[in-house]
């Protein structure tokens, strides 16, 4: 793996929430990296705190210790751009409003940011969708709104929370090949969380394995399944024995995690 | 046409009972079953409204009472959305007036005409701070209610997006509590008419109210019933006019839009 430049760099991170008294750990100590161009997928059980490493990385959150550095390349351009779990779409927008919406917000001009929101529509196929309102669209729609809009900025890396997760199967099949079109498009540095690996092995370079809570990496699985990628690679043996072996160590921790809910609930510190 | 038919035939019973009932009206008064003097037939009625139509009446009364309901509205509105939105981003704010509000709001606000006489000039200014009273409160706390219902991960994806300050307020806050405010705005409106009629039967001369009020005094029933239909019209009208402005300015929202 070639780490000596890398894009991401999440150095030794632990995210912890007070609540009522208590202080529950999210992330504890988390270090891992994508080099520039990577499309890095993390995954784990519900509560290894998967969604908290996003929002870090997009800056909703501050870390309780440790540092994230992303390097930028382009000045101007930001640093990040989220696609989140539910659309998250301003409703009284217009799709292309919406896309335009983080360019408006830096002072671009509307000719600029109109030519930038159309060809991101294109980009996803909704072009003829423009003058929409979001309550018209499907929900696969919505989700492409969203990927317009977090591409709409150029970021330098895109971060994407459970994209599809909301969607239904079938929507969510297309909707993968999509991304994996937009992505060969545009080759940008992706960070993505799902809690699907089959889908994190049809997208990833790369996959992350986070541990039940408090969320530690516990292992990082390169996923050598070549490129270009289709639906068809999960017929492969060696899809299949990837997925078998990082299923097998998710398993641990998915069961882990099912017996913290039933018992003394999350890991807690001090009082 | 078909559109039209297919309405008539799913609702009927709406067209049809009003007329019966006016019917069994007419009837019942003309036939003395109802006393004519209370109750004047409808074409009675209708004959007087036409008249204080033509010569001048009616509209000289209700071009008053629009201009008090328009200038009550208007500050119950312009005070009301100023006070609900910053109630509604502020909570020290919102902690500092709920209880006031809760005991203030349900007064009934022409029960606020002395008071509000000690304060303002008697008269025109009173009558309609009296009637923006109600108003004002529905108007604020319908609006606080829509700057706090917004959705928190649309305000965290326009926070991400880069949206800060005035932009923010602008662009999510004040969008995305409308569709309540409007809400406030049509019930506020309604009260503003009520309470301008209510203030006008207590203290003026001139106004919808007043003359309903004069006519039931010299006992001219006919007229007093016209003047109701007036103002029932009055109120729809306003009702409707709002929801259309509604329509218009907010297509977004998905029961407006869709129609």
């Amino acid at each position: 793996m070639p780490t000596h430049d890398p894009k991401v760099l999440v150095d030794d991170v632990s995210v912890t929430f007070e609540s009522r008294g208590r202080s529950v750990v999210a992330l504890d100590r988390i270090s891992l990296q994508a080099r520039a161009g990577e499309f890095l997928c993390i995954v784990g059980p519900s509560g290894s705190g998967k969604s908290t490493l996003l929002r870090v990385l997009a800056g909703l959150h501050r870390q309780s210790a440790g540092a994230v550095r992303i390097t930028a390349e382009r000045p101007g351009t930001p640093l990040t751009a989220m696609v989140f779990q539910e659309h998250a779409l301003l409703p009284w927008r217009t799709v292309r409003d919406n896309v335009a919406f983080g360019l408006e917000n830096r002072g671009i001009g509307r000719a600029e940011r109109d030519a930038r929101a159309r060809e991101m529509l294109a980009l996803v196929g909704l072009a003829r969708f423009a003058q929409h309102y979001p309550h018209q669209l499907s929900g696969g729609m919505k989700q492409r709104v969203g990927i317009a809009r977090a591409l709409a900025n150029d970021p330098e890396v895109l971060l994407m929370d459970e994209p599809l997760a909301a969607l239904d199967a079938q929507t969510r099949t297309i909707m993968q090949e999509e991304l994996l079109r937009i992505w060969a498009t545009l080759g940008k540095t992706v960070v993505y969380v799902t809690h699907s690996l089959e889908e994190a092995l049809l997208l990833g370079d790369r996959v992350v394995l986070l541990t039940a809570r408090p969320g530690r990496v516990s292992e990082v699985y390169p996923v050598d399944l070549g490129r270009p990628r289709g639906l068809a690679v999960r017929g492969s043996p060696a899809y299949g024995a990837l997925l078998e072996t990082i299923w097998a160590r998710l398993r641990e921790e998915v069961v882990r995690a099912m017996a913290d809910d039933r018992g003394s609930g999350p890991e807690t510190i001090g009082a | 046409m078909k559109a039209t038919a297919r309405w008539l035939a799913e609702h009927w019973i709406a067209v049809v009972s009003p007329i019966a009932l006016l019917a069994l009206w007419e009837w019942a008064s003309a036939t003395g079953l109802l006393r004519a003097a209370f109750f004047p037939r409808p074409s009675t009625i209708a004959a007087h409204l036409r008249d204080l139509t033509l010569d001048g009446t009616l509209w000289s009364h209700t071009a008053i009472t629009l201009a008090r309901i328009g200038a009550s509205f208007a500050l119950a509105a312009g005070l009301g959305v100023a006070i609900g939105l910053a109630m509604g981003l502020w909570r020290g704010l919102r902690d500092g007036l709920d209880p006031v509000f809760a005991v203030v709001y349900p007064i009934p606000s022409v029960l606020f005409l002395p008071l509000v006489s000690f304060v303002v000039p008697a008269g025109e200014t009173a009558l309609v701070v009296t009637s923006a009273v109600t108003s004002f409160f529905l108007i604020a706390l319908t609006t606080t209610q829509g700057v706090r219902q917004i959705d928190r991960l649309v305000v965290e994806a326009a926070l991400h997006y880069g949206a800060r300050g005035r932009r923010l307020f602008t662009a999510v806050l004040l969008p995305g509590a409308l569709p309540s405010i409007f809400t406030g705005l049509r019930l506020g409106l309604g009260f503003s008419l009520i309470v301008v009629v209510a203030v006008e039967i207590v203290s003026a001369s001139r106004g919808l109210g007043a003359l309903l009020w004069l006519s039931w005094q010299v006992l001219k029933v006919e007229d007093m019933y016209a003047t109701f239909v007036v103002i029932a019209l009055l109120g729809a009208l306003l009702s409707y006019g709002l929801a259309a402005v509604r329509t218009r300015l907010l297509p977004w929202v998905p029961d407006v839009g869709e129609r």
